[in-house]
């Protein structure tokens, strides 16, 4: 009985210290304003660039410059809202030959580890894609803002790794394999009752 | 500039300039009339490709030809055509002047409206001239096919005009505009 109480008082404590321990950490936790932030990806198609943009994406940004280490985003991506400005193309994107969002409706970014740069920062983290999941490093500025912060950044990566272009697409005569991707993200802190 | 006995040719640069961007005519023709029905893929996408490519080549030629025309004046029209027959020639030869210059810019414009920047043969891309608008596309695309009909229809009447220039007048208008020939018959 005695040790039960001790047992359950020290699982309280362990919660309690877990709880503690992650308030108390220096970094702040953020969430992307919606409105404000944009996610675009650009492609090079015959020879010129093509830029379109994901309208529907979440970004959970727990992040301080002096705290690298407890540092991590998560970015949750709807692929269904991409759009290129173009009905014909953004039908042919979310096709079963190029995002197949029939079977992939998300893409999901999570970070591992972060590294100072000298104009920046950079992350290793892991993009997971059309079924597959691979390293993609993201460079980016973080800068703090009266309202919270900005997030500013690029990535690259390679279309054909992630299996997305099936058939003719799989070609890189008229849509290249690189495909660069561009986001800035206004970050407004997450409240406590999150 | 010193006066020079008139021609009674086309410059060498001049037919160059015209059986090159008629040839790129040609082929505008074949190339958007294939891939215009195609769904969108990679062959719609490289004919559509290829078609930008000749447009924005033939709007530079387009230029050269305009300035080396200012610089060179044609030779003269046959003493014997009409007025009316004058009027008509140069009025099919102000429209394809006109349409050398119309037919790729609003081919550009489309481009522009629809988010396919025009790069030249994958060597660089040319700068958007409108932000994307689907409305606007839309009038464009209306704009560049009906031109396209116009651009058809007097290059057949160019073309039925030069033959009989040919072998009805039986004058020079159409050998001087032909290399290696030599307008032997008289105005």
């Amino acid at each position: 009985m005695r040790r039960a109480a001790i047992s359950l008082a020290m699982l309280c404590m362990a919660s309690a210290a877990a709880t503690v321990g992650r308030a108390a950490s220096p970094v702040t936790s953020y969430t992307a304003d919606p409105s404000a932030s944009r996610l675009d990806f650009i492609g090079i198609q015959a020879g010129a660039e093509f830029k379109g943009t994901f309208r529907k994406f979440t970004a959970a940004i727990d992040f301080a410059p002096d705290a690298l280490a407890s540092s991590h985003f998560d970015v949750q991506i709807d692929l269904n809202s991409l759009d290129t400005m173009d009905d014909d193309r953004d039908t042919t994107m979310r096709g079963p030959d190029i995002f197949d969002i029939a079977h992939f409706p998300a893409s999901h970014y999570v970070t591992r580890s972060f590294t100072k740069t000298p104009t920046g920062y950079s992350a290793a983290g892991t993009l997971s894609l059309h079924g597959v999941t691979k390293d993609v490093p993201i460079d980016f500025v973080f800068v703090s803002t009266p309202g919270g912060a900005k997030l500013e950044g690029t990535a690259k990566l390679n279309r054909l790794e992630f299996g997305v272009g099936q058939g003719d697409w799989k070609s890189t005569e008229s849509v290249k394999d690189v495909v660069k991707v561009a986001f800035s993200l206004i970050l407004k802190p997450r409240s406590l009752s999150e | 500039m010193p006066t020079q006995e008139p021609r009674t040719r086309f410059t060498a640069v001049a037919q160059l300039l015209h059986w090159i961007i008629a040839a790129l005519i040609v082929t505008q023709f074949a190339l958007a009339w294939t891939g215009r029905d195609l769904p969108l893929g990679t062959h719609k996408l490289a004919l559509l490709a290829w078609h930008k490519s000749f447009g924005m080549t033939v709007l530079m030629l387009a230029i050269i030809r305009a300035v080396w025309r200012w610089a060179n004046p044609p030779p003269e029209l046959p003493a014997g055509m009409t007025p009316l027959e004058r009027t008509l020639a140069r009025a099919t030869h102000v429209a394809f002047y006109a349409l050398l210059f119309v037919m790729p810019i609003t081919g550009w414009l489309m481009s522009s409206a629809k988010n396919y920047s025009v790069s030249w043969f994958g060597l660089f891309t040319w700068p958007d001239l409108i932000a994307q608008n689907k409305t606007a596309f839309e009038a464009l695309k209306t704009t560049h096919d009906y031109l396209s009909g116009v651009l058809l229809g007097i290059a057949v009447l160019h073309i039925l005009a030069a033959l009989k220039h040919h072998f009805w007048n039986k004058d020079d208008v159409l050998l001087r505009m032909l290399p290696f020939t030599k307008s032997k018959r008289g105005l």
